[in-house]
């Protein structure tokens, strides 16, 4: 188990009141932002943005590098450990 | 002449709909009381999780009315139904709210600021509903009749045949809500006037 995935989803959960949806629903390579996936929207990709600075501490101050990050649970965390390393 | 076909109360201890309570507060319950009403009626609607305070009332009373009478969402186009709210306190719940969330150095929530506004919760049932007629959103010091029965009649004039009116007041745990549906012309529901709407207004409901 990929504890940084697994502690992504909880905090998307959390950050964006998902209390319809558990972990278990959002697959690593789901589309965030597909109707087939989490069906995210705007105002949801602020408060990623939000999520990423208030747990772990990272800025996201280029717009495309968003746009790259946030489509799955599993670009999420590549671009946390890239940013990390 | 106009009549009120559909109605719903909201306060801190019940729900009522057409006079009758169909949801009772549960002070031990781990949920809001807004989210508890959700559940016990079964609602799907996952956005009502994201949505303030003021647009949850709105779409539970919208929602109840609908359930009670079921020409609300069947018998008008998407542009004859208007909506006419109004409340004393504005989003002044929302503002502090947000205001709280960013203080401590805490970031802004961009979800809790996009409902800095009251009339946020009219957009909220119009996306649901998809009704795209007149709508208006006043803060007044106190439910006032007259303001309803006015706008009524200019929005009547712009072509609406039937509104959802409503009093949406909610401020730091005092609720204080009245939703009402009024068509033209429809005589099983109650006149619309000053005293009937005052009436509805300060009716205490029954328990079935």
């Amino acid at each position: 188990m990929d504890i940084l995935k697994e502690d992504l989803k909880r905090q998307i959960i959390e950050q964006l009141n998902l209390e319809d949806i558990t972990p278990e629903d959002i697959s690593d390579d789901n589309l965030l932002f597909n109707e087939e996936g989490l069906n995210l929207d705007s105002i949801d990709a602020l408060e990623l943005i939000v999520l990423l600075e208030k747990y772990h501490g990272i800025q996201v101050t280029n717009p495309d590098e968003g746009k790259v990050a946030f489509r799955s649970i599993n670009s999420m965390a590549e671009y946390i450990r890239k940013r990390k390393s | 002449m106009n009549f009120v076909t559909g109605y719903c109360r909201l306060n801190e201890d019940f729900c009522a709909v057409n006079g009758e309570v169909i949801s009772r507060r549960h002070i031990d319950s781990e949920d809001s009381w807004f989210k508890q009403i959700y559940k016990e009626q079964e609602f799907v609607y996952p956005k009502f999780y994201k949505m303030d305070l003021l647009s949850q009332a709105g779409f539970l009373g919208a929602e109840l009315i609908k359930r009670g009478n079921l020409r609300v969402a069947s018998s008008y186009p998407d542009d004859e139904i208007a909506m006419i709210f109004a409340n004393g306190s504005s989003s002044t719940d929302t503002d502090i709210r947000f205001l709280r969330s960013y203080e401590g150095n805490s970031s802004p929530s961009p979800s809790l600021f996009v409902y800095t506004l009251p009339n946020i919760v009219l957009g909220e049932i119009a996306i649901l509903n998809k009704w795209y007629g007149e709508n208006m959103f006043a803060i007044l010091p106190n439910f006032e009749p007259g303001f309803f029965i006015n706008y009524l009649n200019i929005t009547k004039a712009g072509g609406s045949k039937a509104a959802l009116c409503g009093w949406l007041e909610i401020l730091e745990g005092k609720v204080d809500v009245f939703l009402f549906f009024v068509e033209e012309n429809e005589e099983t529901g109650t006149p619309l006037n000053a005293e009937n709407l005052t009436s509805l207004f300060n009716q205490k409901p029954s328990i079935n």
